[in-house]
């Protein structure tokens, strides 16, 4: 381009520029310390009002007082000085989104990070919103598929349900949610991932793994990273389910993961604190409960008639020792649906994923399940429960009755069908295949040890031969006398091989 | 002993300075009070107070206008009747400030609410302009 282009360009550029000039109201800033600042005037501001300081960092208004404004300022606070204008912008805070925004990493105020360039967008959602109606909901009833045995299986999760994953730190909790992200491809869902108070290595791990297994075509990323304010820990869940709102907006089915919300409930706890209100049970202030229950509210599934559409929502907890009875878990428990809980022995027993199918419970999750799939996951549900139980009485004698003996060796081949290597998701189909073999014994006399190398085996053979079966599980969601024979025969096949080996 | 605050001490002063009575006396009442409850040294933010409630209830427009140089009898005319129908008010008290790094046109400040129409503040409108709509 020419000198003179420019130039005509620039002129016809600002020929087109009108201002309107209107009444501002402004503040000015009496003190600023640790991400707040306090701020005269702005006599008509509304709660969570966005503000604009000099410098181009905006806050957000969270204490009314008599004369007295208390501001989360996001971003650089440095520059700000006392006796800084404050314009009042009318608006409650609003994030940009678009179809665009999928595929990349955006901070806490929707502004990427990923180095691509800037996103186009045409719409703002507000980031605090209500919850949407009883009228407008419908009751969970179909299934989020994650890949993962265990969790299809006994504890489901159902699209517009909120499970918590909870458990100590190294449990796999984020694994479990990465999993699930990989396995949404080709399930007509969209993934938001929020990372709240993470270090950046993880994130990057993370981007970098889903980018791998091509799922970032339908997830966006966003984060608050450990080195930036409290304040945009704050606000990052939020902003996550205002984009999956846009999503459910246009009436697909989101699944977003809050990774984690011990660190959302520290990090306003931050917040409160400086604002000087007052602290209650472990610091937490009085509103830590309705902070969480208002942002797992927005997840649901809408009917039809309201434009359909669900969210899905896994947050995760970390708890401290195995203490779920800390307070932020047993309030996310209660809002939650149901919760999957990891725990550090088993993880290190090589049970991965260390889920603890005692604890662990999916209150709406069962009506979700597609019908195969309830039928053999009834059986193994009832197996487990009694392995366990006799698990404890079976190390101290070795004079077992015959009964208490197939149970035990049942529920070992159980524990180890549901074992799992992560990024490894299992389809659905193959999945009722493999706990259709267990839970009518087939695998009984196949030694433990080998069980793994069994149920691959006879996923890549049922694979070739059992394709009525697997056509109907797809397709109806049950199988059928005819699909049930066959696969019964391709077991009975593939064990004789196997076993002869 | 209920707290009082700023507030209150000045809008008590401004409803007895209603009162018919000896000024004089009055005035001087009013800081053998603020030292008996030792409260000279809030007598600024006080005043502000007092000032504050004074004009509202007389309604009185106190206005800060700031100018590159000293604004015409007639652009002041103008102002104080745009002001005093915006904002419903009597009389308009005016302080003027000039500021040079301005540029041009003026500034008007009525408590927390500025109208700025000074030339700075377009050039920093158009400046926002030409940047967001390279993006």
């Amino acid at each position: 381009m020419s000198t003179n282009n420019i130039v005509e360009n620039l002129k016809r550029e600002i020929e087109n520029f009108s201002i309107q000039i209107k009444a501002e109201k402004i503040g000015k800033v009496l003190e600023v310390f640790d991400g707040i600042a306090k701020v005269s005037g702005l006599s008509d501001i509304k709660s969570s009002e966005m503000v604009a300081f000099p410098n181009g960092a905006a806050g957000v208004a969270l204490n009314l007082e008599e004369d007295l404004v208390g501001v989360i300022i996001f971003g650089d606070f440095s520059k700000i000085k006392e006796g800084d204008e404050v314009k009042a912008t009318g608006r409650i805070l609003e994030i940009p989104v678009s179809d665009d925004i999928l595929g990349r990493v955006v901070n806490a105020i929707g502004t990427p990070i990923d180095g691509k360039g800037a996103i186009k967008a045409n719409k703002t959602y507000p980031i605090e919103k209500v919850a949407p109606g009883v009228v407008t909901r419908l009751s969970v009833d179909q299934p989020v598929a994650t890949g993962i045995k265990v969790i299809d299986a006994i504890i489901p999760v159902g699209r517009g349900q909120r499970e918590l994953i909870i458990g100590d730190r190294q449990t796999g909790k984020t694994a479990i949610a990465i999993d699930a992200i990989l396995n949404q491809k080709g399930q007509n869902m969209i993934c938001v991932y929020v990372s709240i108070g993470q270090k950046d290595s993880k994130l990057r791990k993370v981007e970098a793994r889903l980018e791998e297994g091509g799922a970032m075509a339908y997830t966006v990323i966003v984060s608050a990273g450990a080195s930036e304010a409290a304040s945009l820990a704050y606000i990052a869940p939020y902003t996550g389910v205002s984009i999956a709102e846009y999503f459910m907006d246009q009436g697909k089915d989101v699944l977003i993961i809050y990774d984690d919300l011990s660190k959302h409930a520290v990090a306003y706890r931050e917040i409160s604190l400086l604002l000087r209100r007052p602290p209650g049970r472990e610091a937490y202030p009085g509103d830590v409960f309705y902070l969480h229950s208002r942002l797992l509210e927005r997840a649901c599934r809408r009917n039809e008639k309201y434009g359909g559409g669900s969210i899905t929502a896994l947050p995760i907890i970390e708890t401290q020792a195995g203490d779920i009875s800390a307070y932020i878990p047993t309030n996310v428990i209660s809002i939650t649906d149901g919760q999957i809980f990891l725990e550090t022995d088993l993880f290190y027993k090589g049970i991965r994923p260390a889920v603890n199918v005692g604890s662990s419970v999916s209150r709406v999750g069962g009506d979700a399940q597609i019908k195969a799939m309830k039928k053999v996951s009834g059986t193994l549900k009832l197996e487990l429960a009694q392995f366990r139980e006799l698990e404890a009485f079976s190390q101290f004698g070795s004079d077992l009755d015959d009964s208490t003996k197939r149970t035990l060796e049942r529920g070992k081949r159980a524990v180890e069908v549901l074992k799992q290597l992560q990024y490894a998701p299992v389809k659905t189909e193959h999945q009722v295949a493999t706990l259709y073999a267990l839970t009518k014994g087939y695998m009984d006399d196949v030694p433990v040890e080998k069980i793994k190398a069994f149920e691959n085996g006879l996923i890549e053979y049922s694979e070739r031969n059992a394709k009525v079966f697997y056509k109907e599980v797809a397709e109806k969601k049950m199988w059928s006398d005819k699909g049930e024979e066959e696969l019964k025969k391709v077991i009975e096949d593939f064990k004789s091989n196997f076993l002869a080996r | 002993m209920a707290v009082l605050s700023n507030n209150n001490i000045a809008r008590a002063i401004y409803l007895a300075s209603k009162e018919e009575g000896n000024k004089a006396e009055f005035y001087e009442k009013v800081v053998r009070f603020l030292a008996k409850r030792k409260l000279l040294s809030k007598t600024a933010d006080i005043l502000v107070r007092l000032d504050k409630i004074a004009n509202d209830e007389e309604k009185i427009i106190s206005a800060k206008v700031s100018s590159v140089e000293k604004i015409s009898e007639k652009t002041k005319k103008d102002i104080t009747e745009a002001l005093s129908k915006r904002y419903e008010g009597r009389r308009v008290a005016f302080k003027e400030n000039i500021d040079e790094k301005l540029l041009g046109g003026f500034r008007i400040e009525v408590n927390d609410e500025v109208i700025d129409l000074t030339l700075k503040n377009r050039m920093k409108k158009l400046q926002e302009y030409l940047t967001h709509s390279a993006k």
